[in-house]
């Protein structure tokens, strides 16, 4: 009877910290960034590991499974470099870490966050190239990485995002050619100045009649803006 | 010792004022875009007072008319307009040229409302990197301006429902872009140039004199008829002639051979007389 009960006591005291763990795997992976970050101003002081779940960490945002679903610092003098443990926030829809001074490359586990709809990584200090896995991102539909150093060239996999509607990669030190293709047939010159791209002539030359592409946009994009959030 | 000073804040002053200065072009002109709108609410007869109550120049923070009802910015806290979409607003008033100040516009959407006057005939130069361009359901007339071929970035034009005329520019098949086109319910005239894209027929109906796929081709018309009956005239008659001058000559030439013929005979009777003849006095 008691070995019984001890046995009990053991399974519970396991099980309870199989799931203190699993529970707190997205927690984890937030303050995985808040280490790998300088923050001079303290802005991250409420991001507790201790607690069971990031939900109430300010500047995070859960869904009702106390999921994350938006990660929003913007402003607050973080530098540092960002961490792939960010793709581990699958349910993530907003990234925002506009305006810091965040070195360092963009992680291409970013690209297992396949419900982002905002990844706004303006006005940083971000280097190397763009990761091909963001062409993953199959719900994107604001993707803002202008104003840092970006390199390289520009990954074809992004003209595969349908739903993409404001591109912004200006002020970088982007090269190559820009893609006309997929989603990109209704970007213009503004979502590339100021790089080291080769434009497309001004007239068109002609092309072989293009066959209707799955992949092309919807015709009526006007729709799709009503949810212009903040991002 | 005071001479280095002064001139160590001369040289401070003028470095702050260049520094000034290229900000001020080197930044994409957001006073532009204030300007623009502006301009844009001056134009317009605003009957319903949409843009009256919400377009208000008074605060500007950072980023305030990206809270203008219809204006989408690039940035939610930088004055860079990306769309203006002002569709049924009750909105009378021509083409506003100032738009040309939003220099980073790529959307336009005046529709259903109560413009007038003509497309202007330089619209590429007012709205260069637009991509998706909605003026239909107004009162424009005027012809369509063959200068739109040169907005190169256009996805989407909506000119339909107006009172456009004219014909349908065959240089807007340039547009390599153009994935929708709709100009029906205007009253244009002339053959449907050939697209890359096959647009459908609602892209074209109800204008009464446009014509070629895909719609009825296009009938020849009266001032083609005469053309055609003078030159059918022509090559008949050239061909009767032809065929006239053959027999004329057919026959000619059968009597000419025939008389020549008889002028042979003589000569060999005359042969025979003068041997007849010689003979005759030298048997006497």
């Amino acid at each position: 009877m008691e070995r019984l009960i001890s046995v009990c006591l053991w399974l519970i005291l396991a099980l309870h910290l199989v799931l203190r763990v699993t529970g707190n795997a997205e927690g984890d992976a937030l303050h995985a960034l808040k280490n790998n970050l300088a923050d001079p101003n303290n802005v991250l002081r409420s991001w507790d590991p201790t607690l069971d779940n990031p939900c109430r960490w300010f500047n995070v945002t859960c869904n009702n499974e106390n999921s994350v679903t938006r990660v929003e610092v913007g402003n607050a003098n973080l530098s540092g470099k960002l961490v792939p443990d960010l793709g581990l926030l699958t349910n993530l829809q907003y990234l925002a870490l506009v305006g810091n001074n965040i070195s360092g490359v963009i992680p291409e586990e970013l690209g297992n966050l396949t419900n982002l709809v905002c990844l706004n990584l303006s006005i940083n200090a971000l280097t190397g190239h763009i990761p091909t896995t963001l062409g993953k991102l199959t719900k994107l539909r604001f993707l803002r990485l202008n104003n840092n150093s970006l390199t390289g060239q520009i990954p074809m996999a992004l003209t595969t995002i349908v739903t993409l509607q404001v591109l912004d990669l200006s002020n970088n030190r982007l090269e190559g050619n820009i893609p006309i293709n997929g989603s990109f047939s209704v970007l213009t010159p503004i979502s590339f100045a100021n790089n080291l791209l080769n434009f497309p002539p001004s007239t068109p030359a002609p092309t072989p009649l293009l066959p209707v592409s799955p992949t092309a946009p919807t015709s009526s994009g006007w729709s799709r803006f009503c949810s212009y959030h903040h991002c | 010792m005071i001479m280095v000073l002064h001139s160590r804040v001369f040289v401070l002053l003028v470095s702050v004022m260049v520094l000034l200065l290229l900000g001020c072009t080197l930044s994409f002109a957001t006073k532009d875009d204030i300007e623009c709108l502006k301009s844009i609410k001056a134009s317009f007869e605003d009957s319903f007072g949409y843009l009256n109550s919400s377009w208000n120049f008074n605060n500007d923070t950072e980023g305030f008319i990206c809270r203008f009802t219809g204006i989408d910015c690039w940035h939610p806290d930088e004055n860079r307009v990306l769309n203006i979409r002002l569709s049924d607003m009750g909105l009378k008033g021509v083409f506003p040229r100032d738009i040309i100040k939003c220099k980073s516009m790529t959307g336009l959407d005046l529709s259903s409302n109560k413009l007038y006057g003509k497309i202007p005939s330089d619209i590429a130069k007012l709205i260069p990197y637009v991509t998706s361009l909605d003026l239909s359901s107004n009162n424009f007339s005027g012809e369509i301006p063959k200068n739109l071929a040169n907005c190169s970035f256009l996805n989407i034009l909506n000119l339909d429902h107006n009172k456009l005329t004219g014909p349908i520019p065959p240089e807007l098949t340039l547009l390599s872009r153009m994935k929708t086109f709709t100009v029906a319910y205007n009253l244009l005239t002339g053959p449907i140039p050939v697209f890359r894209t096959a647009y459908s027929v609602d892209s074209f109906t109800n204008n009464p004199a446009l014509c070629g796929k895909p719609l009825d081709q296009c009938r020849v018309t009266t001032k083609g008829t005469k053309t055609g009956v003078i030159a059918g005239a022509a090559v008949g008659g050239v061909t009767f002639a032809a065929i006239g001058t053959a027999i004329v000559l057919f026959f000619y030439y059968r009597k000419v051979s025939v008389m020549r013929k008889k002028d042979d005979d003589p000569d060999g009777n005359k042969w025979t007389k003068s041997l007849n003849g010689a003979k005759g006095i030298k048997a006497s």
